[in-house]
């Protein structure tokens, strides 16, 4: 059908794009792709999340765990840019505030001294901590001197700083996509190249298996295998069940990736350049690498930039569920596990912000994604 | 046709063998089974076990039997409709899931004929007003509608609700209603709650099946039959509905194969965010306590309910493409 | 609506290049059909001029990606977007049952105007390349003939179906009854041609435009189509465009060629002429290319140098000068040839008879 309705299209103008042989193919799928703005918004908008968040620590003012027994369920704290002169300027202030336990409600108030300014300053002293592995220091971006903290996000129940939360979470988040999708593509094409070289019983067998895992729905699947996991003990660390829910989602999405790579594997073993390799005597392991797989790459490549917002996703729902990533580590779903019920989130709306992140790093892999299809191949799906 | 139906089912009936064995798989796969997490309870509870009673127990759950007799004990059961005991709510599985399954089916079924319904308007419209400006606002909103977690849109509509109509979500029944018998009033009741997990599970569903519209139509209006329709002179609109749309339309029916796996996986979770009583909140619950006969059951359930999706995307599909023989 | 017909009177303009449009049933007049894409603007026509003759074949050559398609939907008004007709007019010489003629501009009417419509598959008729995909898959050889009668001459179902039956059965299509309910993939590729034909022919056209009709078809299948659409061309008294690249066919079929390069038309001339005195060094070039029986043993088949340009890139001069053996330097890669006429009505476009200079090239 793809290569159809390529032909009806070349046919439609006239045959002339079909003729543009002095274009090299990689150049048009760069032109194509590096004419598309939203894949630049999405490219650059990952390249800034993904620094902010492996820059997350010290970004960040509060170390992600500390819990701040004064300021449970804390608003974000509240900035001017109006200095103690009455000015306008560059520096921000907060305002100084104190605690107290309203006897009525039994909730906690912040009072806020809108008249004492204490200044918020760049490179302050706080919460040590370790940062991409190698990193130890005790230096924020942001932050206050003395014994008030600085929440832009607000906290949590616990009392602890959202937006730190919200950038070591986003570390798990936007690491799920990459490692889960790495993983896909090793299942996939090593799945789909051998189905489809050898075919006969092997391929049989593959295609009845994928049928099989694609016979169930995929949350509910991916959350019978993940409360099959080993509660996080010493042997079982975060990381351990990080890794493995990692796992679990990508055993039902190399599936889709073997079977489109089984078809193009069938179709390349009936092309002349494979018969001429074989003629000329190559090996079966050179033919899949030496021939197959570099023909077939651009298309894993798009299939693996679509199969990440999946991923994200996946990961999302189950921590939100209690089945993913669960405490001591974080991540943007189990984050949100806090805001279940309405009466939380009406009061404490700064708690969904780690729906907001969600959102912003699916569409930007989208839009990565869709332009790298289009530009690959413009008349597929 | 009838043959083709038969051989269909035929290879459903040996899926469905091998469905079984991996619920079965996913029944025994958890470390500790509930029996200690029973009897730990009733241990924390103050209550001393003695071995004799853990015997009992163990021999009323076959525990003790090797895992293929305790595989047939669930299975054979099956005809029978005993899906073996939830511990956990110390009923027949069978009892427990009946109701839940309908509503899960029912709110799933309903969401992808509605998503259908708008998603084939929606993709007519973008594909053949390729480039303007409403074509793009609609890719905005596509995009949009897959990146949001519906577990999230869930959330943010029932928060709005609350707020601003102060209408009560979770329940797909007034409480005047639930335990009623069937009458129009009591449909009408339901019609007025069940709209709530339609729209949320049909977001992404109508965006995602507009795209796909969209595409197999860009690529049906470059076929050369669209063009020999047009050229002999047919109004374009009749071009469009009669010659491109239902050629678009098949490859949108096999993609249902794929279409109701994410929806009943977006029910499940949609439900238990908003708590009703579908299978999403007890199949959950299962999970985390470890109640495996429950969760089991609703997996082997959720994977029938797709293998007959697919046999009758297949039989629609057939009766689209006359191409497509009934071997 | 800005649906027009430009209507003028017949032979008001004659002039001496023109030839009366009694003489001619489609005439294009310096056609320009750009195609505005992600990758630049693909020029496929640059000024294609040249005139269908009445109740005669005329025969399109050229390499792939010459604009022969173009062409052939830019009469029909059929180009989609991102394409577009920007300069120059196709007109329709149309001639009524009492021998006037009328003249409809067909570039000024809405590609989806009921004008056009009207005209599309009723008075020129288009079949295409491929019938492998140019029949509708879902809908069956009666249906999508009788769609023609019913929409043009306002027949019922049933009636359109005889007709379809006996329009099958004109273009020797065996068992005509039968096909008739069935769907395109239950016939063969020459099968599925004959239905193409049909269809095209079922309302009578008086041009019918066959886009390589039989590129895609055997030998014997080929020779059996090119037969028929011969012997209906003659009981029916339309005009034929036949577009190919197969220059065995255009001897076979044709009674005048235009033989077109990179969007213009390099030379016309009635067939013999091209055969056995080209002008133009393309028409050269290209029957050189091709073997002839009767030719000397010794000579050797001579493929065309270099590779026909993009149409995205932006030639200067004469488009066939990098791959002309005749080419003058300072001459030919500096302007765009104007057409000339020979004494013996025939025309081309190169330096080698005049030093015409195309205006808007």
């Amino acid at each position: 059908m793809v290569e159809t309705s390529a032909e009806t299209i070349a046919a439609d103008a006239g045959e002339e794009i079909s003729e543009v042989g002095e274009i090299p193919q990689s150049k048009l799928i760069w032109m194509r792709f590096s004419r598309n703005k939203l894949a630049l918004i999405g490219g650059v908008g990952l390249i800034i999340m993904y620094i902010i968040v492996g820059l997350g620590p010290f970004i960040a003012s509060n170390y992600y765990r500390h819990q701040n027994q004064d300021y449970l369920f804390g608003p974000p704290t509240p900035l001017t840019f109006i200095g103690p002169d009455g000015r306008l300027g560059l520096q921000p202030y907060t305002f100084e505030f104190s605690t107290r336990l309203d006897p009525e409600s039994f909730k906690f108030v912040f009072d806020i001294d809108r008249d004492t300014r204490v200044p918020l300053e760049l490179f302050v002293r706080g919460d040590p901590y370790s940062m991409l592995g190698f990193i130890e220091s005790d230096i924020h971006l942001l932050g206050i001197e003395g014994e008030q903290r600085f929440y832009p996000l607000g906290t949590d129940a616990l009392g602890r700083d959202v937006f730190a939360r919200l950038l070591i979470g986003g570390q798990v988040s936007l690491t799920v996509g990459l490692v889960g999708v790495a993983l896909t593509i090793i299942l996939g094409s090593v799945m789909g190249t051998i189905s489809g070289y050898f075919g006969g019983l092997v391929d049989d067998v593959m295609q009845r298996v994928i049928e099989l895992i694609l016979s169930f729905p995929t949350v509910p699947l991916w959350a019978a295998l993940a409360a099959a996991l080993p509660p996080i003990s010493r042997d079982f660390t975060a990381v351990h069940r990080f890794f493995l829910i990692t796992v679990i989602l990508s055993l039902v999405n190399w599936t889709g990736l073997a079977r489109q790579l089984r078809g193009k594997v069938m179709g390349y073993a009936e092309s002349d350049f494979v018969m001429a390799a074989l003629a000329s005597g190559a090996s079966d392991a050179r033919i899949i690498f030496v021939h197959m797989m570099p023909n077939a790459s651009s298309h894993i490549i798009v299939v693996a930039a679509l199969a990440i917002p999946g991923m994200i996703l996946g990961e999302t729902a189950l921590s939100f569920l209690g089945l993913g990533i669960l405490p001591p580590a974080v991540s943007w779903g189990s984050m949100l596990t806090q805001a279940q019920a309405v009466p939380v989130v009406v009061e404490h709306p700064w708690l969904m912000t780690p729906g907001i992140a969600v959102v912003l790093a699916v569409l930007f892999y989208s839009f990565l994604g869709d332009a790298l299809r289009d530009a690959a191949d413009p008349y597929s799906i | 046709m009838i043959s083709y139906i038969i051989r269909r089912l035929g290879y459903m009936l040996i899926t469905l063998v091998f469905v079984t064995i991996v619920g079965f798989f996913i029944i025994e796969l958890p470390p500790g089974s509930y029996l200690e997490f029973h009897i730990q309870s009733l241990r924390q509870q103050g209550g001393d076990v003695t071995p004799d009673q853990i015997q009992a127990l163990e021999r009323r759950y076959g525990l003790g039997d090797p895992v293929h007799i305790r595989f047939y004990k669930w299975i054979s059961g099956f005809p029978r409709g005993d899906f073996g005991q939830s511990f956990q709510h110390q009923r027949p599985v069978g009892e427990l899931i009946w109701s839940r399954l309908g509503y899960t089916l029912l709110i799933s079924v309903a969401t992808l004929i509605v998503s259908w319904g708008i998603a084939i308007l929606v993709g007519v419209y973008s594909a053949t007003h390729r480039y303007t400006i409403p074509d793009y606002l609609i890719t905005v909103l596509q995009f949009i509608g897959l990146a949001i977690p519906n577990f999230l849109l869930a959330l943010v509509l029932m928060i709005f609700l609350q707020q601003t109509f102060g209408m009560r979500v979770g329940v797909l029944f007034s409480r005047e209603f639930r335990d009623a018998p069937f009458s129009i009033a009591k449909m009408i009741d339901l019609l007025s709650n069940i709209w709530v997990p339609i729209v949320i599970l049909g977001v992404a569903g109508t965006a995602w099946t507009s795209r796909v519209m969209r595409a197999n139509l860009l690529d049906v209006l470059n076929m050369q039959y669209v063009q020999t329709a047009r050229a002999k002179g047919i109004h374009e609109r009749k071009v469009i509905w009669k010659h491109a749309v239902r050629n678009a339309l098949h490859p949108l029916v096999m993609t249902l194969g794929m279409a109701l796996p994410g929806i009943i996986s977006g029910e499940v979770v949609v439900s238990t965010v908003l708590n009703l009583p579908t299978s999403g909140p007890l199949f959950f619950q299962a999970l985390i306590q470890q109640d495996m006969y429950l969760a089991g059951t609703f997996l082997v359930f959720f994977a029938v309910a797709l293998l007959v999706g697919n046999l009758l995307a297949d039989i629609m599909l057939a009766g689209l493409d006359p191409r497509i023989q009934y071997r | 609506m800005s649906d027009q017909v430009g209507v003028k009177e017949a032979g008001a303009d004659q002039q001496v290049e023109q030839p009366s449009p009694q003489s001619n049933i489609v005439e294009l007049r310096n056609l320009h059909t750009y195609f505005f894409t992600d990758l630049g603007v693909a020029r496929a026509l640059n000024g294609v001029t040249y005139d269908i003759p009445r109740e005669k074949v005329l025969g399109i050559v050229g390499e792939s990606g010459c604009g022969k398609s173009v062409t052939a939907l830019s009469i029909m008004n059929l180009i989609q977007p991102p394409g577009r007709i920007v300069k120059g007019e196709v007109m329709l010489h149309r001639r009524d049952a009492d021998g006037a003629t009328t003249d409809v501009r067909l570039t000024d009417l809405n590609r989806h105007s009921i004008q056009m419509r009207r005209i599309r598959g009723n008075e020129i008729a288009m079949i295409f390349q491929e019938p492998m995909t140019s029949l509708n898959p879902v809908y069956t050889i009666g249906d999508q003939i009788s769609e023609a009668f019913m929409l043009h001459q306002g027949v019922d179902r049933e009636e359109a179906r005889r007709r379809s039956i006996n329009i099958l059965d004109r273009v020797g299509m065996p068992y005509a009854d039968t096909v008739v309910d069935q769907y395109p993939h239950q016939l063969s590729g020459g099968m599925r041609q004959r239905a193409m034909i049909a269809m095209g022919l079922s309302c009578a056209p008086s041009l019918l435009i066959a886009d390589e009709p039989t590129t895609a078809l055997d030998v014997t299948t080929e020779a059996q189509i090119l037969d028929v659409m011969r012997g209906l061309q003659s009981d029916i008294g339309m005009s034929i465009m036949f577009i190919t690249h197969d220059l065995g066919v255009i001897a076979q079929m044709a009674d005048e060629v235009v033989v077109m390069y990179l969007g213009r038309v390099a030379e016309q001339a009635p067939v013999d002429s091209i055969f056995y005195d080209p002008l133009h060094p393309y028409t050269r070039a290209l029957l050189r290319s091709i073997p002839r029986v009767g030719r000397g043993t010794k000579e050797r088949l001579k493929p065309i140098r270099g590779v026909v340009p993009n149409p995205y890139s932006n030639i200067t001069g004469c488009p066939f000068h990098p791959r002309c053996d005749e080419f003058m330097a300072d001459v030919c890669d500096v302007n765009v040839p104007g057409i000339t006429m020979t004494d013996d009505g025939r025309a081309v476009r190169c330096f080698l008879y005049s030093d015409r200079v195309e205006k808007n090239g």
